[in-house]
């Protein structure tokens, strides 16, 4: 068969949980989940704080700035809606608020992504989410 | 966040009460043409005779897999062996340790005797580990959307985090990890079972193609089809069997760095559950690593390699690029590792085989190229040049570190008996 198929990226499906957080992403918003009775920040979608187990929370904005703390750089066809971007660049974004985020490092301009590089937040739209990403600030 | 840790001081009861009393392993292919059921069979069947046992002698199974295999009940059926016991759990690497462990607690408890542990996949053929297969068109659900939004999927993608960190945090380079590759096509090289035989150089490796950065396709294990099997009984019942026994001194099994579903969340990122595991593995069996003759340490890529011997202690952190570069893991160095091979070369088995290498090890009858006496035994040399020998002299204590992942994994000392 030579005829080619489009695989479309896999798109996160917002369910009660995260929901919040993917309605943030529309706005630009990069919404943490801020625990209220020690304030730790976390990435959703978790019940409970697992810093003191407390299940109140609220929904409280990042300021979307961070630094890479790992990386590693994709070279391997595997997923096929990914093949466009290859290489592309797998990265541990620490945010200012302390949450440890994987995501992909882009608009690099052939600049090349370093541990300890500060970036910021920028999104990747689609119909009904933007996924967040990041690029050198 | 407070983490229990095991109480390594109170009395070890179950040191050196058990022991591995046969090994087997199917041909190492691409391609086997066999199910899962065909292979564990042969494996299993193997491990009996290398025992010397039948069927009635074993009433104990326990397999693991990724849903890419055969349950034991079916198993045991082919191999008319009736079970007082069986559990098939879900898991590759690191699960062979762990289920010994498992092993020793449910015959400990009287639940069997006797139990036969098998792994039995199809890992080139049919469910490709690596991925490039089905698993990549996967839907995203749940805790995926952080990963495979991201085009972030394969082991090499997760792991490249922990090693790209090691590299930044003390300096380590491509050609120091590019030594575990060579050093273990060495040991193939000397192994008639081996899938690859071939030697490499530290040329091959980091001129190889990059398959997620830092990894290039020579850092990376290769897929196989094959299954391996293992018997694990009581001390005091093993010198009723054909071989000298391979003792176990203490197990850990799938222990864990804190928040094992998030682990970069937490403490250095390039520190891997060795860190933990260290504290139970070897108070519990009495020796350190310095009184480890051969190391098992699980090369799904060269770095696990170098991150296990690091956190188990072999060097000292951060120098786990001098210690896989320095020529000790070679075969004559200081602690031969993966003597077989290991993944990187001989077959992948999610951990398996690396420990039967060692329980043969420790009987010293390793097979490699050496002339054979007249009772089939082969004469060994220690000549490791390329064809030739591949035991190690003397060996009196193992040591085999398994991988699941960077947060997660399972060890055993073994001595002989």
């Amino acid at each position: 068969m030579s005829e080619t198929t489009e695989v479309p990226k896999p798109i996160p499906e917002p369910d009660d949980e995260s929901r919040p957080f993917w309605e943030g992403t529309l706005e630009g918003k990069l919404l943490l989940m801020k625990c209220s009775d020690c304030g730790e920040f976390r990435i959703p979608s978790r019940q409970h704080c697992d810093n003191c187990l407390s299940d109140n929370y609220t929904w409280a904005e990042s300021s979307g700035r961070g630094v890479v703390r790992s990386l590693g750089v994709m070279h391997q066809k595997y997923h096929p809606a990914f093949e466009p971007e290859i290489p592309y660049t797998l990265a541990m974004v620490e945010l200012e608020e302390g949450p440890r985020m994987p995501t992909n490092i882009v608009e690099l301009n052939g600049r090349e992504v370093q541990v300890g590089m500060p970036v910021e937040v920028t999104w990747e739209r689609h119909e009904d989410v933007a996924v967040p990403k990041f690029r050198p600030r | 966040m407070t983490t229990p840790t095991m109480d390594a001081s109170t009395e070890r009861h179950l040191r050196d009460k058990y022991a591995i009393v046969g090994v087997g392993e199917t041909t190492y292919t691409r391609g086997s043409g066999r199910t899962t059921r065909a292979l564990g069979t042969w494996a299993i069947k193997n491990a009996m005779e290398d025992a010397g046992m039948g069927p009635g002698d074993i009433d104990g199974m326990l397999s693991y897999s990724n849903n890419d295999s055969t349950p034991s009940p079916m198993l045991a059926g082919d191999l008319g062996i009736r079970l007082n016991f069986y559990m098939d759990v879900y898991g590759g690497g690191s699960s062979t340790e762990a289920l010994i462990g498992i092993a020793i607690g449910v015959i400990e408890a009287g639940m069997c005797n006797t139990v036969a542990i098998f792994r039995s996949m199809n890992g080139y053929s049919q469910v490709r580990i690596g991925g490039t297969g089905a698993r990549a068109a996967a839907p995203v659900s749940g805790d995926a959307l952080h990963a495979r939004t991201y085009g972030w999927m394969s082991a090499g993608q997760n792991f490249s985090q922990s090693f790209m960190r090691h590299m930044y945090d003390y300096g380590t380079t491509p050609e120091q990890l590019a030594m575990v590759k060579v050093i273990h096509s060495e040991h193939a090289s000397n192994n008639p079972k081996a899938y690859y035989k071939q030697r490499y150089t530290v040329d091959d490796v980091v001129n190889s193609r990059f398959i997620v950065k830092p990894l290039h396709l020579l850092d990376c294990c290769v897929e196989t089809d094959n299954a391996t099997a293992i018997i694990v009984t009581r001390a005091d019942r093993a010198y009723d069997w054909r071989h000298t026994p391979a003792r176990i001194l203490s197990v850990v099994g799938r222990c864990c760095k804190p928040r094992i579903d998030m682990h970069y969340q937490h403490g250095p990122i390039s520190t891997v559950a060795g860190h933990y595991a260290k504290d139970i593995l070897w108070p519990n069996a009495g020796v350190g690593p310095t009184d480890v003759d051969v190391t098992g340490s699980y090369d799904a890529f060269t770095f696990t390699t170098m991150l296990q011997l690091e956190d188990y202690g072999f060097c000292k952190k951060g120098e786990g690029g001098d210690y896989v570069s320095s020529g000790a893991m070679r075969l004559g160095g200081e602690r031969p590792n993966n003597t077989s091979g290991g993944h990187l070369c001989e077959g992948y088995t999610h951990g398996m085989n690396m420990v039967i290498e060692n329980v043969r090890q420790l009987r010293g009858d390793v097979d490699d190229y050496c002339p054979q006496g007249p009772d089939g035994k082969r004469q060994h040399t220690f000549d490791y040049n390329e064809g030739k020998c591949r035991q190690v002299n003397d060996v009196g204590i193992t040591a085999n570190l398994g991988w699941a992942m960077p947060g997660t994994g399972s060890a055993m000392v073994m001595r002989k008996g």
